[in-house]
């Protein structure tokens, strides 16, 4: 799974979600992506979960793109506690995705295969998403 | 590329409350500079500059008819559209002279299929071509057909037009064409035993008796 191999503070603020994507709306590497069209946090787990969902049905011949990388710990209080004696203990690793964000990328020669792959995939990720193509929609 | 002529209005109000008015108003906002003249900010006619851009490719030059009295040639710089709902936001457009050279990005297209059990993979989707403005080819092909695993094209490969010059690195790999990976060879792209979190002392120290 994705984490951190170095952090400079172990806990953080919870990160922003308003606003769109500022940068990767676009398919650049691959042929197909997934655009996330709302905002969310996306654990490792999500992330690795959507990563095999593809992988287990392509099986071969194509190749996969994760644009996203989870580097926001979120802390969690435990059960039954009291409230105070500080913040809790980093539990998730997320991804701050905004809509418009391009999450996976994937080349492979056969379209409706790929399509199928990707929707595996986005049953996975805890937002509604929609699959684009390099050559992009029209105006 | 053949030129397009589109009618064009000067804007006198400005922000981004006059901006969504005038998309509002079926129309684009876009500002036309170059040749160190002032800038000249433009409303567009929505439909009409989508049509353009659909047939002609990002690189389409225009006749700009400002409010019906003087022309401009004009080249699309920047398209910028929402990151979600797909509509041109705004266009940046860059004055021209006929028979001047500009550099251009020109989208690299692969037609046919190469053989079975290889994977495209394409490393440049464009190419950065100086070229005479009215003469910008839309789009570059190059052909796969029967292509075998180790095969790739490099930025020199591509053919250019009469009077164009490859500014990108002619060296730059566009197109490699590599043996399908296996399903073992997928599972192991994500390196997960390197990843363990290790974490640094913290900058900045609270000072002594301080209240938790």
């Amino acid at each position: 799974m994705l984490i951190p191999r170095k952090v400079k503070h172990r806990k953080q603020h919870h990160p922003k979600r308003t606003g769109a994507a500022k940068g990767g709306t676009k398919v650049t590497f691959g042929e197909f992506g997934i655009q996330a069209l709302e905002p969310a946090y996306v654990t490792n787990r999500q992330i690795e979960s959507a990563r095999i969902a593809i992988n287990r049905h392509i099986r071969r011949g194509g190749k996969v793109w994760i644009n996203i990388f989870p580097d926001r710990p979120l802390t969690k209080k435990p059960a039954e506690t009291r409230m105070g004696s500080g913040k809790g203990s980093p539990e998730y690793w997320v991804a701050n995705v905004k809509p418009g964000r391009v999450l996976f990328e994937m080349s492979f020669p056969n379209e409706t295969v790929a399509r199928e792959a990707l929707t595996r995939a986005i049953h996975k990720l805890p937002m509604k998403c929609r699959i684009i193509t390099r050559e992009g929609g029209d105006f | 590329m053949s030129e397009v002529r589109l009618a064009a209005e000067s804007r006198t109000e400005f922000g981004k409350g006059a901006a969504r008015r005038t998309r509002r108003a079926g129309k684009i906002p876009a500002v036309l500079y170059g040749h160190g003249s002032d800038p000249k900010h433009l409303a567009l006619p929505a439909l009409e500059f989508a049509r353009v851009i659909r047939e002609h490719g990002q690189n389409a030059v225009l006749t700009l008819n400002v409010d019906a009295a003087d022309s401009e040639l004009a080249l699309t710089k920047t398209v910028t559209t929402h990151p979600i709902k797909n509509y041109i936001e705004h266009v940046d457009l860059l004055l021209v002279r006929r028979g001047e050279k500009v550099s251009v990005e020109v989208p690299v297209v692969l037609t046919g299929e190469a053989q079975p059990g290889t994977l495209v993979t394409q490393e440049l989707s464009t190419v950065l071509v100086e070229v005479e403005a009215l003469h910008i080819p839309e789009q570059f092909e190059l052909s796969l057909t029967g292509a075998t695993a180790g095969t790739s094209w490099n930025a020199g490969q591509i053919e250019l037009p009469a009077g164009a010059v490859m500014v990108t690195d002619p060296d730059a790999l566009v197109v490699a064409v590599n043996e399908a990976p296996s399903a073992a060879q997928m599972e192991a792209e994500i390196d997960t035993e390197g990843a363990g979190v290790v974490e640094d002392a913290p900058q900045t120290e609270e000072p002594a008796g301080a209240d938790a």
